[in-house]
């Protein structure tokens, strides 16, 4: 919002008559093209959301053999049975390294998430080059809603996120179900579904405040060494998001008829151990879904664990990443036993997600399908730290504009060209994308309706 | 108000390499800093972004970060928690006198006087005039939208704790006029500095005095501020803060153990362990002004009920606040710091064993500063496992799988030896003699010196140069807020001279860091030829 269109706000304000400013209807991004409705009339916004489990998956257990549509289900992806027709599987697309170093439990992830190989970092954390896909993703289509994008996981610790601006700062994670849901419900929740709409004038005391702050950037920025500029620039950019997050709250919110404020969630306990993490999972993942049907936040990340994942099963004394280095094969199983139990768990519960999704009915779809969601592994087989043929997800069509359902293989080309597709089905004028080898140029084009 | 302020900034030309840092306040410097600033009554709400260690230190991963938006989200609705209970109706007299009657009408003297006052100890510099001028100018706006100057005033202090420079450390340099060309940090940024090494806290109003009066430009009167800092009763906060950073001891937020396998492990007994530890530092080098080779054979330490449970010994139950002084006898297993419980438990990514890999890791990285390479990727580790045999009982019998595979070798040579050596302590720092019914055998082998056990492990690490060296780089970087790199290796090689000279006393040390021209940002570099002032 302007200087100037604050000062008149102000100026409304002292004459004692709340004004309402209607900022323009950030709904550029319509389901298909751009038709959908709700019942109500109110057209339905498109989604974007990440999914992260770590420590990859048994290759010959997980990659489906048929492509196409209809692809057969190996044991570990069995869970997602129930929503086949909807998720896209992708095979043979690669974190291509081309001489830079396999950061073990980091460059796989951000090859998919950041379209660039990372140059410092490993287990779980680190650096990266560029911003990863839900950022770009939450600029594109995230500004006009309370929370530009919403992140979330699930063992008690909030660095445990792959959301990143360029350089070292993740956008941290909310971990506990309770927190995320007075954010979400708390004060300055607006239900949209409310007949009548009173702006809270205090708000726009607040935007005053971030709009006074911003104009101390540009002496700061000639002040301040040349190395640290970009962290300075990054400052003043998430200043003004919250500038924009309380522009949204200070209007009346479109109707949505699957928004349903949910019961506060009770205390739980915190922590790696499976059944933690789990139901930690379950109780975020239905607060961010209903944050969606609430047009509280178009981007959301949930992770299910880190990337060197200690998820732990109770009473358990070795975590899930050691299981992959240290446990023995199982010469007449194939795999490793204990390993093999967080992954198939893992699908299960981003099953979970799925189901929690569809169930959420809108217009003449469910969430589910008007919404993208990218569900990856930051390696293949973590057992030797491999980065070719990531295991990666995208379940849903983004209101059809995605060709859902189907086996997709890369033949080894850079894992980066899924982030592009996605950008581009959701409409955003990219015509490449990623760094180096990831360089992406051509999208998928079997996925494009 | 602060002439020539922001003129001396030179242009991007010199590629970063100007001493200035811009580095985020972490959570309790900032709790620290409300509490210095406007009392202790003051509660400070909301999460914190998380933090991150890079290149060994906290303190220099705070100088790589930034804030999200929803770390924004927080600092907004905590400036604004902050100040409504500062200009509260109780707190607001002692705060602003001249505001302690709530007012309709906005006074200018008064909004001007808070602002500088206040602006001067959240910037650790006084307010420009722009920036005095926005904050009255925006409290005059909210007086007016609100009805009352209180609110005015609050408004404006949120302004002023949402600003980057107080979130930050935001340092500027000068020219050095004692060095034609040279630069140097200026005198508030050299202030913030030396109370942050010393102090973990912002400068406090004398400091700052001492900055406007060009105080710490010159040798004799730093000395005299650093030597005040340091008899302050926050020294040992600062002392508590560094040792925190080095070891690494964020890592105890959530730390949690299997209470399965650890029936004994709780949250609190975490606390006391990190409790104890710090106790024992303070005590050895700040109190008894002992030398620091010697924390890792101390027999001195502190005890409460809860560790006199994990240690099995008795406990004083009168003592002060649930602690007292202990003396580990001849032939407890424990000696030195590294025995003690905090070391012993402090690793977050193992809850339900010990991990000599780990352990061995921290020694090399916290106490040697030699960083251990991350693991390989793509290395076949099924190849080195034996699938008919999975019987192995001990740590050291499952890590001999690390020494048969030579892409593992290399690495594994570094860690395990040392933390394998620690097995007669499990994961949460319990002694034992046997692991899984099997006899533990804790031989190592340090620099070519063999050994049996953490007891002659810690002697060979006090006599080890790596170990007084090690601490004398971290002061520095924790101070500087950056690596060392090539170009201080004089300095720190005289320094580590020096240090022994000293007798190995963390006082002299930091004492030493403080006064370094290297600290005040003393650089040859030269000032671009031209470069259009900030103002």
């Amino acid at each position: 919002m302007s200087d100037w269109t604050r000062r008149n706000l102000l100026r409304g304000m002292m004459r004692g008559s709340a004004v309402v400013v209607g900022l323009p209807l950030l709904d550029l991004f319509l389901d298909g093209n751009g038709e959908a409705m709700a019942a109500t009339g109110a057209p339905i916004p498109t989604r974007f959301g990440t999914w992260f489990w770590g420590c990859g998956v048994n290759a010959a257990r997980w990659f489906p053999s048929k492509l196409g549509r209809d692809y057969d289900l190996k044991d570990e992806l069995k869970p997602i049975a129930p929503f086949r027709d909807k998720v896209s599987v992708f095979s043979n697309f690669n974190c291509t390294l081309d001489g830079k170093p396999n950061l073990v439990h980091w460059s796989g992830i951000m090859a998919t998430l950041a379209g660039c190989a990372p140059m410092k970092g490993g287990v779980g954390g680190g650096s990266t080059d560029l911003p990863t896909l839900d950022c770009l993703i939450s600029d594109a289509i995230g500004k006009g809603t309370r929370f530009q994008s919403l992140e979330a996981a699930c063992t008690g610790d909030p660095s445990v996120s792959y959301s990143m601006r360029a350089g070292s700062t993740v956008n941290p994670s909310e971990v506990d179900p309770v927190n995320l849901y007075r954010r979400l419900f708390g004060a300055g929740f607006q239900d949209p579904n409310k007949a009548d709409f009173t702006p809270d004038p205090k708000i726009m005391l607040r935007q005053s405040v971030l709009s006074s702050v911003k104009e101390e950037r540009d002496d700061l920025l000639r002040a301040i060494g040349s190395a640290d500029r970009q962290r300075v620039d990054q400052y003043f950019t998430s200043v003004r998001q919250v500038e924009q997050q309380l522009g949204a709250m200070l209007e009346k919110p479109a109707p949505a008829d699957a928004c349903q404020v949910l019961a506060e969630p009770g205390k739980v306990a915190l922590g790696p151990t499976w059944e933690s993490a789990v139901n930690t999972h379950d109780l975020l993942a239905r607060l961010l879904v209903m944050a969606l049907a609430c047009n509280q936040t178009r981007v959301f990340n949930l992770a299910l664990s880190t990337a060197g994942s200690n998820l732990r099963r109770t009473g358990e004394a070795v975590a899930l990443h050691e299981l992959t280095h240290e446990e023995a094969v199982d010469e007449k199983l194939g795999y490793q036993p204990k390993a093999t139990f967080f992954i198939e768990r893992s699908m299960e519960t981003f099953a979970t997600m799925l189901k929690l999704m569809d169930e959420v009915k809108e217009g003449d779809g469910t969430l589910l399908d008007h919404s993208l969601v990218l569900g990856t592994s930051e390696s293949n087989f973590a057992k030797i730290h491999s980065v070719d043929s990531l295991p990666i997800l995208v379940a849903g069509s983004a209101g059809g504009a995605w060709k859902q359902g189907q086996h997709i293989s890369g033949n080894g080309e850079p894992c980066s060209r899924i982030g592009l597709t996605i950008q581009q089905v959701l409409g955003m004028p990219v015509t490449a994308w990623g760094d180096g080898a990831l360089r992406a140029t051509r999208p998928i084009s079997e996925v494009i309706a | 108000m602060v002439p020539g302020r922001g003129e001396a900034a030179p242009a991007a030309s010199e590629q970063g390499l100007r001493p200035v840092g811009f580095r985020r306040l972490n959570e309790a410097q900032y709790i620290r800093s409300i509490e210095q600033i406007f009392g202790a009554e003051i509660t400070v709400p909301g999460r914190f972004d998380p933090t991150r260690r890079e290149d060994g230190l906290m303190a220099i991963g705070a100088g790589r970060v930034t804030v999200s938006s929803s770390g924004i989200e927080q600092y907004e609705l905590r400036a604004r928690e902050i100040s409504a209970q500062v200009l509260s109706d109780s707190h607001r007299a002692a705060m602003a006198a001249c505001a302690a009657k709530d007012s309709i009408t906005f006074d200018q003297t008064c909004a001007a006087g808070f602002f500088s006052r206040y602006g001067r100890m959240l910037y650790r510099r006084p307010l420009t005039d722009k920036e005095l001028a926005a904050t009255v100018g925006l409290a005059q706006a909210a007086t007016a939208a609100s009805g009352s100057f209180a609110r005015g005033l609050e408004t404006g202090l949120s302004r002023l704790l949402l600003s980057p420079h107080f979130i930050f450390r935001v340092e500027t340099d000068e020219i050095d006029p004692a060095r034609g060309g040279g630069r140097r940090l200026d005198s508030y940024s050299l202030a913030t500095r030396l109370s942050f090494l010393l102090w973990d806290a912002p400068p406090d109003a004398a400091l700052l005095d001492a900055a406007a009066a060009g105080d710490l430009h010159n040798t004799a009167k730093l000395g005299r501020q650093v030597d005040r800092l340091m008899a302050d009763a926050r020294f040992e906060q600062g002392v508590r803060a560094f040792f925190s950073d080095m070891l690494g001891y964020e890592q105890f937020q959530g730390l949690s153990k299997d209470q399965a396998i650890f029936p004994k492990f709780s949250s609190q007994m975490a606390k006391d362990a990190q409790e104890q530890s710090l106790r024992t530092i303070v005590d050895h080098l700040v109190t008894r002004k002992g030398d620091y080779r010697d924390l890792f054979t101390t027999k001195r330490t502190f005890m409460n009920r809860n560790l006199g449970a994990l240690y099995k010994v008795p406990v004083d139950p009168g003592a002060m606040e649930g602690w007292s002084p202990y003396v580990f006898g001849p032939k407890d297993p424990r000696a030195g710091f590294l025995t003690l419980a905090a070391f012993l438990m402090l690793d977050p990514t193992h809850e339900g064993r010990s991990s000599p890999t780990i352990r061995g890791k921290s020694v090399r990285e916290f106490l040697l500063c030699q960083p251990v390479p991350q693991p390989p990727p793509n290395v076949d580790f099924a190849a080195a496992e034996d699938v008919h045999n999975p019987l192995r009982r001990t740590a050291r019998q499952r890590l001999e799988i690390h020494g048969e595979n030579p892409a593992c070798a290399g690495c594994h040579a570094l860690t395990d030896p040392i933390g394998l050596s620690m097995e007669n302590y499990d994961a949460f720092g319990e002694f034992r003699t046997h692991e899984n019914q099997a006899l533990i055998d804790a031989s190592g082998t340090f620099d070519d010196k063999p050994y049996n056990g953490l007891l002659e492990l810690s002697k060979l690490l006090r006599d080890s140069p790596e170990v007084p060296r090690c601490l004398v780089r971290r002061t520095f970087e924790y101070g500087m807020g950056r690596p060392t790199g090539p170009a201080d290796a004089a300095w720190l090689d005289a320094a580590t001279a020096s240090f022994g000279q000293d007798g190995f006393r963390l006082a002299a040390l930091l004492r030493r860091v403080a006064t370094s021209p290297a600290f005040a940002g003393v650089t040859d570099i030269p000032a671009p030829a031209s470069r259009v002032a900030a103002k």
